[in-house]
């Protein structure tokens, strides 16, 4: 049975980490702050095809509910999910090396991070927060993200030619063909 | 590191709060907190849901979904102080969604489409208001959403419709791509003909 955190060959990280306190505005301008300035750190990990940062403050409790007992989380907590391609160690390897700057900037705000905030000490501790998922839905889960980033890429030019293409004659459609998009896979 | 890239489509994704967006793709995470007999239903649950395939063929249906989880969180790993160690007095579930379109419209196809499967999913949940009629539901789950504070997609113009079609084009047109040099002319222009007909839903 394969793993519940993966689905084809993707794999989905979770990792929930506790915020120092007094350090979660600061965390959270830095983060909200990225696309200000336009960065994309994790575009720095080209396995990775959709992740997200997130401060959860609080459970909600509404009394409407009928819950017995309200619950509330200790301190604000940092989610941090990442759909990538492959194996986790290897992707935490990458991410614990490219990401060193922003990671002291991110989870260097947490409780119990390692001071330097890299390398195998962060993965480490990114792993020992690892939440597990319980149900995985990948649409193209078989594809990498350097595979669909081709196959994008290559509709647009299909769209392209089936437009420029129209009315040729055969030799010339053929011609016109595999100079678009001869020479196999 | 590269400057947010620029859709070149028009932006689909609607109704839900700028931090949520990458280009077309839209964040959604929410946690719920589930009655005792979810602890153990949830986990049977997903593991059915994993072993039998056809269960997750409605959610394929939903083609504007990329990538979505669901996980049950009864206690979390512990760091040392100020963090209280120990379980949670309930668990809690946390779901994630990666799509595109809009939020209302995401929540609607959800509640129509997978009735049955909603109910299984979040039953188990405090206040969970049943799929139908959708506004309860909606405002259940605005209740437990939080927003992202930073979200990336590593290609922020497609959908996920236009992704799943690329590929499959890519399927269709490698024995025309393979083969093209060896055919006749004639024979050529009507494996493309036969070829574009077959892939025209992916244009």
């Amino acid at each position: 049975m394969p793993s519940p955190n993966v689905s084809g060959q993707a794999y989905a990280f979770m990792a929930m980490t506790p915020i120092t306190p007094g350090e979660e505005q600061p965390l959270a301008t830095y983060l909200r702050g990225l696309r200000e300035r336009g960065a994309r750190p994790l575009a720095k990990l080209p396995r990775t095809h959709i992740g997200r940062f997130v401060i959860v403050p609080d459970f909600h409790n509404d009394p409407a509910w009928k819950q017995p007992r309200e619950e509330h989380l200790d301190l604000h907590y940092l989610i941090f999910t990442s759909n990538f391609d492959g194996d986790l160690d290897s992707y935490l390897d990458e991410l614990c090396e490219k990401l060193a700057p922003e990671a002291k900037e991110i989870w260097g705000r947490c409780v119990g991070c390692p001071a330097s905030a890299e390398g195998a000490d962060l993965k480490r501790y990114l792993k020992h927060n690892q939440i597990d998922t319980g149900l995985f839905f990948a649409a193209y889960g078989d594809a990498t993200v350097g595979q669909v980033e081709r196959a994008l890429r290559q509709r647009e030019r299909m769209i392209d030619f089936a437009i420029s293409a129209q009315g040729l004659e055969p030799e010339a459609l053929q011609q016109a063909f595999l100079a678009q998009f001869g020479g196999g896979d | 590191m590269s400057a947010q890239a620029s859709p070149a489509g028009p932006i689909t994704a609607t109704g839900t709060h700028p931090r949520n967006y990458d280009g077309q793709v839209i964040a959604i995470t929410v946690f719920s907190t589930i009655k005792w007999w979810g602890r153990a239903f949830l986990p049977a649950l997903f593991q059915i849901t994993r072993r039998v395939p056809r269960l997750t063929a409605t959610l394929r249906q939903l083609s504007f979904i990329h990538f979505a989880r669901w996980s049950v969180i009864g206690r979390l790993p512990y760091n040392g102080p100020p963090q209280r160690e120990g379980r949670f007095r309930y668990p809690h579930m946390y779901f994630e969604s990666n799509f595109n379109g809009g939020w209302e419209e995401y929540i609607d196809a959800f509640s129509h489409i997978l009735t049955s499967g909603m109910t299984a999913f979040w039953g188990s949940s405090y206040g969970f208001p049943k799929p139908l009629p959708t506004a309860p539901f909606k405002a259940y789950i605005q209740a437990n959403e939080t927003e992202a504070d930073h979200y990336y997609c590593a290609y922020p113009d497609a959908t996920s419709t236009m992704i799943q079609r690329a590929l499959e084009l890519e399927t269709k047109l490698a024995p025309l791509r393979r083969n093209g040099e060896r055919m006749a002319p004639d024979e050529f222009a009507a494996a493309y003909r036969s070829f574009l007909t077959d892939v025209q839903h992916c244009l």
